[in-house]
């Protein structure tokens, strides 16, 4: 081949290589989208990001009332987190049925679920939610990431302590995720995000996971101010320690009543806190301003709004003769009312009963899906402490109290009675605080002799009435499935009968146990 | 640039092996091949002496050199041409002219087709390939470039749209995808169409409207893998390449124009004044009070005649080195919906340089178009057949002056005709495509040729909407008028450029043609819109709206960059052995980084029996090809940004308390972050027969297409994604099918008598969905097909083991022929009636033919088409054929079918209403008639479009769209069409 002939090839060779040069670079990063990438230019991102973790709890998407929601597979208004906790918390137990026919739900009235029901399947869903967001929050701030965007050193700061809310929502969504699920994976902030199916952990490993975390990020929460209601504070992860450490046996095996009874005075002792004077205003439209509620989910009738949550519970509790604008909104859904049994825990002049609406309504539930059958319970209202109308009569302001002192009471009570040590006077004080604010005076005081075990059960199921306990506090007193104690519809009747033990715990959705083979399906399902 | 290298490095190599240059004291020999009939050059033509061999350039010139001196013998052979040999005497030094001029023998093997980077000849095809050139066109009224096709090529479904200019889809082969496109990569002069398939933005009619169908030289269809393959990730549902026309011969002006009138075929068959008011005195006697004395045909009083028109003024013409073509045409068309239409102005431009002894080949082509649409309202079909006939059309006393139902509840019907006088829905596209390229056939390497093409692609739309306050709709909403403006655009542009080297070799025998180059294109898109509702004033319509209760705006762009390295090795022994081997690596802005790069290889070859000696004595078979292939493709058509998890911001109303403060959120989504293009594996296995000279000619193929990776959202294990669903590569999908065709020059039609050529082809397709998520077991189902008819009802199904989109319905009981209502048939294996996958709407038989007469000056086209096994939902029976629907506040009018079902409440998931839809359309018949004016030829025509269907189809069309829901579509109309073409 002559001088010539290589001279054209080389021609050609360049020609094709130029054109090329440079343009093997195929990324194009979203201009009109906020990605990771452009997020985090605006420092506000951190703050709205935390914000969508308790959000989390309180809507049910990106959409209020409903739109862009945050899981699938379920209609948006059935999968808002408080909905859903709270019908797996109380439908099931002495406290409450609800009316409705949805596939799934009169299931969540008797404790005939199966692995497909789609409220234990989103329940599992939106824990699973909460912790996926929870960690990609922690990955997203972690100290290499905040230094390669140069974050100032007073947001950092602020950062740490967005990470110890972060930890804490994860911890309170795992607390619920080993109380209904029992073995379940754990995953954190180091596991990668993409497709892998992660393994199946043990109870005790998430007890031990949740109590390590909250130990902690104790220190790095804030304590409680003006600008903390409706978030994590340091009372609020001593709270969600006492419940864990009281309930120490059922998710591991070993009590743990003396770190029940030493986390309940941490929230005690921090003086934050003082009993509401009026019982029902930590249920209205303003009980923001309840001196009581450690940890609320919010809700807003004009900012906040889903038709989950409060909304649900307000609305959910209307019906039969009942006048929905006496409770601030503008239609009763006539679903929810008190199981007999609930009903007939409070005894005369207990003023915690003061709000049941009886008109029309019999006490016995004879037929579930017949609003007037069982006592109407309108506990959450949309109206103010002064009476007035919450901001929107179809989404309510009320927010719904997590943790509130009277449950430390409690909570410090049942530990002494355990065996845990502490001052059984001290319990016998805080208990009768508690009863005389429910009777207005003394008349309800109770005497030593009264201070018993089943006493605290039921009067937790007085004062905690429909606060999303009933379940848990059942299970630890043993009574919640087996024929010990049945009440009306468990297990599927009206006069009520036994349930197997392994009811203690929902099963995983059928359709986690096929997307994660390494899932044990819980025993029994 | 390591990419480049690795394309690059090989073809050097290959490059490398070209002839050394031979020693002196000998001859050469040059001169021009040309066709004995039509005195064209022939290009590609090998002229052979001894071992010594040339394939002729594109003006036909070829030149061997280094022939010993001394009588030599001298071959020129062009497939589908009969062999021409001289003997002449070459002396040492001299050059000898030997010109030959080929006798063809079989046109159709000859013929030049236009492949993906290149041209080939029809017979030398490895894979399955079909042009359709513009005398093949389907004639009349055609708006969308498309429909030229339709029922022409076996395996190439196009499905019907009513509106003119609607948008159509191509299926070839099937479909492949489910929630990417399933259309083909349009390829027009070269440029593919937007970075993937079907690529391009309308304001709601089709988006190849823009090209003019007068313009298009010729449609070809890549239909086999192998073939399309060098379009890599865009090629897994087939490529259509559109050549547009060139100017030739002397400067001359063609005028071409048409008058049509289309009329309504078939209407919904709803209850008819009397029938309605018997049924509501029985039925709602309590609604008989509202009834009026009218006696109203609501489908007569919004259809009409629609009349049509186009007018093409062609200038074009070719000189010594460069030809031209300026083309100008309008086009308008009603619909026979009053009010609707469309109306397009184009602009086809040509032009043609060769230069430096034709080394340099430069074209620049672009065609661009204005189109305006006007859209039928919203609601305004299904208002027409849910509107009472008694009632009338007008009523003085109403603001509009229309007449409505009493009342505004949202339960009632709407007065269509108020709709259509008060509502508008409006269209403007300009789309222009063009580029400009330049071929250099290289000094000193005979063969190699150098392409650089730049092309570009512009779109801008503008949609209106507009409902002004008094429209009974906005006023039982309270939603107060509304009106909707998007002003979307979007700028493609390309850059290809290849080398190919093309000549015969010594060192090995055969001819090897070696393609290889890159490919970069990019698309920028801008899509700003405004909604207003609660207008401030009616009287502005689309144009303004100074003031509105709630504005919301919108505005979002989207950028893609696809970059591409191809290349692909031809092999021709003897055109007997025929070897083809192609691979694309394609980067795509689309996929996930650790996915950025996919590789798309093909192969292919062929025997073509017949010139095998020991087929000489078979004189009658004049084509006989064997051809195999496999190939792998991709699938990059669906949305940007997939890979990117992306942060949602939450609404004012989804914020959360901090403390004393409300704060908005930010949520990211789920997210694979390796998402790619679903990939397709085909094989296909054809044969290409001709007898008589290819008197008789034709094809057939069996094929099969696995699509794995489909883009499905499918849940996730919990905890290790952003969501408890993630969208990404799970699914799988199979196609299988075999295509038949045949043309057949019956009679040959010398010197005027009369002359038949009669096509054929049939093609059988069956679609499978094999899996959706194959970690979830076989019992997956995702519902599809929303119908109208209660909230959120689904009729069809996603089922592993199905067709996708089968129909998912009740098996009705029957009692004395009629169904009973509410019961459906227990299925064996079952213990209650359940709804299982019955039937689909893809035909399994997709039939065409097409005749075409000559007699004297006279020609006669026709062109048939069947469709079996087609099955569609009626949902205007299901919907409207029950007498619950006369007890509404104010009652609905019916279809007829209730008439024999008497049902009185919905019966939605029933298989009553999935049909049989199978049937044959006469799609169009032309008679023609060729004279000379004034020494001016001229052309004139009569076309009937959709002249007669026959179908056993209840409803309104049985090619009712793709996914087989008749639900209020646009009617059918047959068109007449009188055309005109004189050449000056």
């Amino acid at each position: 081949m002559n001088a010539m002939k290589w001279k054209a090839l080389a021609l050609a060779g360049a020609f094709l290589l130029t054109a090329t040069v440079g343009c093997t670079d195929v990324t194009v990063e979203p201009k009109s989208t906020i990605t990771e990438t452009n997020l985090f230019n605006d420092p506000g991102s951190y703050q709205a990001f935390l914000a969508k973790i308790y959000a989390g709890l309180a809507v049910s998407g990106q959409q209020g009332p409903a739109g862009q929601p945050d899981i699938q597979g379920i209609d948006e208004g059935f999968s808002q987190y408080l909905r859903l906790l709270w019908e797996a918390e109380e439908l099931p137990t002495d406290e409450a049925v609800i009316a409705w026919n949805d596939i799934g739900l009169p299931e969540m009235n008797t404790q005939l679920w199966d692995e497909n029901n789609s409220f234990v399947v989103a329940m599992y869903y939106r824990i699973f939610f909460q912790v996926s967001m929870a960690n990609e929050f922690l990955r997203e701030t972690t100290d290499e990431k905040l230094a390669a965007r140069g974050v100032t050193p007073e947001l950092k700061a602020q950062i740490q302590q967005y990470r110890a809310e972060a930890r804490f929502l994860r911890a309170l969504s795992y607390w619920h995720g080993i109380d209904f699920f029992g073995n379940i994976p754990l995953v954190t902030e180091d596991d990668p995000v993409g497709a892998t199916p992660p393994a199946q952990s043990t109870r005790v490993d998430i007890y031990n996971f949740i109590v390590s975390e909250l130990n902690e990020i104790q220190s790095q929460l804030p304590q409680p101010g003006p600008s903390t209601y409706g978030r994590a504070t340091g009372p609020a992860a001593s709270m969600l320690l006492a419940e864990l450490y009281l309930n120490a046996e059922v998710y591991t095996g070993t009590p743990d009543y003396a770190d029940a009874l030493a986390a309940a005075e941490a929230v005690i002792g921090s003086n934050a806190y003082s009993l509401d004077p009026k019982y029902q205003n930590m249920f209205l439209a303003d009980n923001n301003k309840s001196p009581e509620i450690i940890f609320a989910i919010t809700q807003d009738g004009t900012r906040t709004q889903t038709y989950g949550g409060v909304t649900f519970l307000v609305h959910a509790s209307i019906g039969g003769s009942m006048t929905a604008s006496n409770y601030g909104v503008d239609g009763g859904w006539v679903g929810l009312r008190l199981k007999p049994e609930a009903y007939h825990r409070y005894a005369s002049g207990d003023q915690r009963a003061a709000y049941f609406y009886t008109s029309g309504q019999t006490d016995t539930v004879s037929a579930i899906s017949d609003f007037s059958k069982g006592i109407a319970a309108p506990k959450f209202q949309n109206v103010t402490s002064t009476g007035a109308p919450g901001s929107n009569a179809s989404f309510v302001d009320t927010d719904f109290p997590v943790f509130r002192l009277a449950e430390a009471y409690l909570i410090y009570t049942e530990a002494v009675l355990r065996g845990a040590g502490g001052s059984i006077d001290q319990a016998l004080t805080y208990v009768n605080d508690i009863r005389e604010r429910a009777y207005g005076g003394t008349a309800g005081d109770i005497t030593m002799a009264q201070l018993t075990l089943p006493f605290i059960l039921d009067e937790r199921g007085r004062e905690l009435l429909w606060e999303a306990h009933r379940r848990t506090d059942l299970i630890r007193f043993g009574e919640f499935t087996g024929g010990d104690y049945v009440w009306s519809w468990k297990g599927g009747t009206e006069a009520g009968t036994a349930t197997e033990n392994f009811r203690d715990l929902y099963p995983l959705p059928a359709s986690e146990t096929i997307a994660n083979p390494n899932l044990v399906q819980n025993p029994g399902y | 640039m390591a990419r480049a290298r690795s394309i690059a490095g090989p073809l050097l190599v290959l490059l490398s092996l070209l002839p050394m240059a031979a020693q002196a004291q000998s001859g050469a020999i040059r001169g021009n091949i040309t066709d004995a009939n039509t005195h064209q050059p022939i290009a590609g033509a090998t002229v052979a002496v001894g071992s010594r061999g040339s394939l002729a350039r594109d003006d036909g010139a070829y030149f061997i050199s280094d022939i010993s001196a001394g009588a030599r013998t001298v071959t020129a052979r062009m497939l589908g041409y009969a062999e021409g040999t001289r003997t002449v005497t070459v002396s040492a030094g001299d050059t000898v002219v030997v010109d030959f001029a080929l006798t063809p023998q079989a046109v159709n093997l000859s013929q030049v087709v236009v492949v993906g980077y290149g041209e080939e000849r029809a017979g030398n095809i490895t894979g399955a390939v079909k042009q359709v050139n513009a005398d093949q066109f389907n004639p009349g009224t055609v708006v969308t470039p498309q429909d030229l096709i339709q029922s022409k090529v076996a395996g190439v479904q196009v499905v019907d749209n009513n509106v003119p200019g609607g948008g159509l889809s191509i299926r070839i082969r099937g479909a492949t995808s489910i929630n990417a496109s399933s259309d083909p990569l349009y390829v027009i002069d070269g440029v593919p169409i937007g970075t993937s398939a079907g690529g391009g933005i309308s304001a709601g009619n089709d988006a190849l409207n823009f090209l003019n169908p007068n313009d298009i030289e010729s449609i070809t269809v890549l239909k086999d893998a192998s073939a399309a393959s060098i379009y890599g990730a865009n090629a897994a549902n087939g490529v259509v390449l559109i050549k547009t026309k060139t100017g030739q011969g002397a400067p001359h002006v063609t005028y071409t124009g048409s008058v049509s009138a289309s009329s309504v075929t078939r209407l919904p068959e709803m209850l008819n004044a009397a029938q309605f008011r018997a049924a509501v005195e029985q039925y709602a006697p309590q609604n008989a009070d509202q009834l009026g004395n009218a006696n109203t045909d609501w489908f007569g009083m919004i259809d009409r005649t629609g009349w049509g028109q186009q007018q093409n003024v062609t200038v074009a013409g070719a000189g010594e080195t460069n030809n031209y073509r300026i083309s100008v045409g309008y086009l308008d068309q009603d619909g026979i919906i009053r009010n609707s239409g469309t109306k397009r102005l184009s602009l086809g431009l040509g032009y043609n340089q060769r230069l430096f002894d034709d080394r340099l080949d430069i074209r620049a082509n672009a065609n661009g178009a204005r189109s305006d649409d006007h859209f039928t309202p919203g609601g305004l079909l299904s208002n027409a057949a849910q509107m009472g006939p008694t009632q009338p059309v007008m009523d003085p006393s109403t603001v509009t002056g229309f007449y409505d139902w009493p009342g505004n509840t949202l339960q009632s019907a709407d007065n269509p005709v108020a709709i259509l006088n008060l509502a508008s829905a409006l269209g403007t596209t300009y789309r222009s495509v063009g580029n400009a390229r330049a071929e250099y056939s290289l000094p000193f390497i005979e063969g190699l040729k150098a392409d650089v093409n730049l092309g570009y692609d512009v779109t801008k739309v503008t949609q209106k909407t507009f409902n002004p306050s008094t429209l009974h709709g906005e006023s039982k909403s309270g939603e107060g008028g509304y009106d909707y403006r998007a002003d979307r655009s979007q700028l493609n542009t390309v850059l290809e450029t290849y080398l190919n080297y093309a000549a015969p070799l010594d060192v090995v025998p055969g001819n090897v043609d070696v393609t290889a180059g890159y490919s970069y294109a990019k698309s920028h898109g801008e899509n700003p819109s405004l909604t207003a509702t609660g207008l401030g004033t009616d009287l502005l319509t689309t144009e303004g709206f100074p003031t509105a209760q709630n504005i919301s705006p919108f505005l979002d762009t989207q950028d893609s960059k696809l970059i591409s390295f191809f290349g692909r090795l031809n092999y021709n022994l003897n055109d007997r052995y025929l070897l083809s081997l192609s691979v694309r690596r394609d980067g795509s802005s689309r996929f996930g980084k650790s996915n950025a790069w996919g590789t798309f290889p093909s192969a292919a070859v062929a025997w073509r029996i017949s010139e095998e000696p020991f087929m000489s004595g078979l004189s009658a078979l004049s084509d006989l090809k064997i051809r195999a292939s496999w190939a792998k493709t991709g699938n990059q058509s669906f949305a940007n940004y997939q890979q990117f998890s992306t942060f949602l911001v939450g609404n004012g109303q989804a914020q959360v308390q901090f403390g004393d403060k409300f704060v908005s959120t930010a949520r990211p989504s789920a997210v694979d972050p390796n998402i790619k293009w679903e990939e397709t594996r085909s094989w296909d296995l054809g044969i290409d027969y001709g007898f008589m000279d290819q008197r008789f000619s034709g094809s057939i193929d069996y094929y099969r297409k696995n699509t794995d990776d489909l883009i499905f959202t499918v849940p996730v294990a919990a905890g290790t994604n952003l969501s408890n669903f993630l969208t990404t590569n799970i699914g799988s999908m199979k196609n299988e099918g075999v295509e038949l065709s045949l043309s057949a020059r019956v009679l040959d039609g010398a010197d005027r008598r009369l002359g038949w050529t009669a096509d054929f082809n049939a093609s059988h397709n069956t679609n499978e969905l094999t899996s959706i998520n194959p970690f979830a077991g076989p019992a997956q189902q995702i519902l599809t097909g929303l119908v109208s008819g209660g909230v959120g009802t689904y009729i069809q199904v996603l089922q592993p083991g199905e067709p996708i989109n089968s129909f998912f319905v009740y098996k009705q009981k029957y009692a004395n022929g009629k169904p009973v209502e509410g019961e459906y048939e227990t299925l064996p294996g079952d213990s209650v009636a359940e709804r299982r996958a019955f039937h689909d709407p893809a035909p399994n038989w997709i039939l065409g033919h097409s005749s075409y007469f000559t007699y004297g000056k006279f020609n006669l086209n026709f062109t048939l088409r069947a469709y079996l096994g087609n099955y569609v939902y009626n949902n205007i029976a299901s919907n409207l054929g029950t007498y619950q629907e006369l007890s509404r506040a104010s009652p609905y009018n019916l279809s007829t079918s209730v008439l024999e079902t008497g049902f009185m409440t919905p019966q939605y998931l029933s298989d009553y209403y999935v049909e049989d839809a199978s049937f044959l359309r006469m799609d169009n018949i032309t008679l023609g008639y060729t004279f000379d004016y004034a020494d001016h030829p001229v052309y004139a025509s009569i076309t009937v479009q959709n002249a007669f269907t026959l179908t056993g189809y209840s409803g309104v069309d049985p090619t009712a769209g793709l996914n087989g829901l008749d639900n209020n579509i646009y009617p059918r109309s047959r068109t007449v069409t009188g055309g005109l073409s004189i050449q000056f």
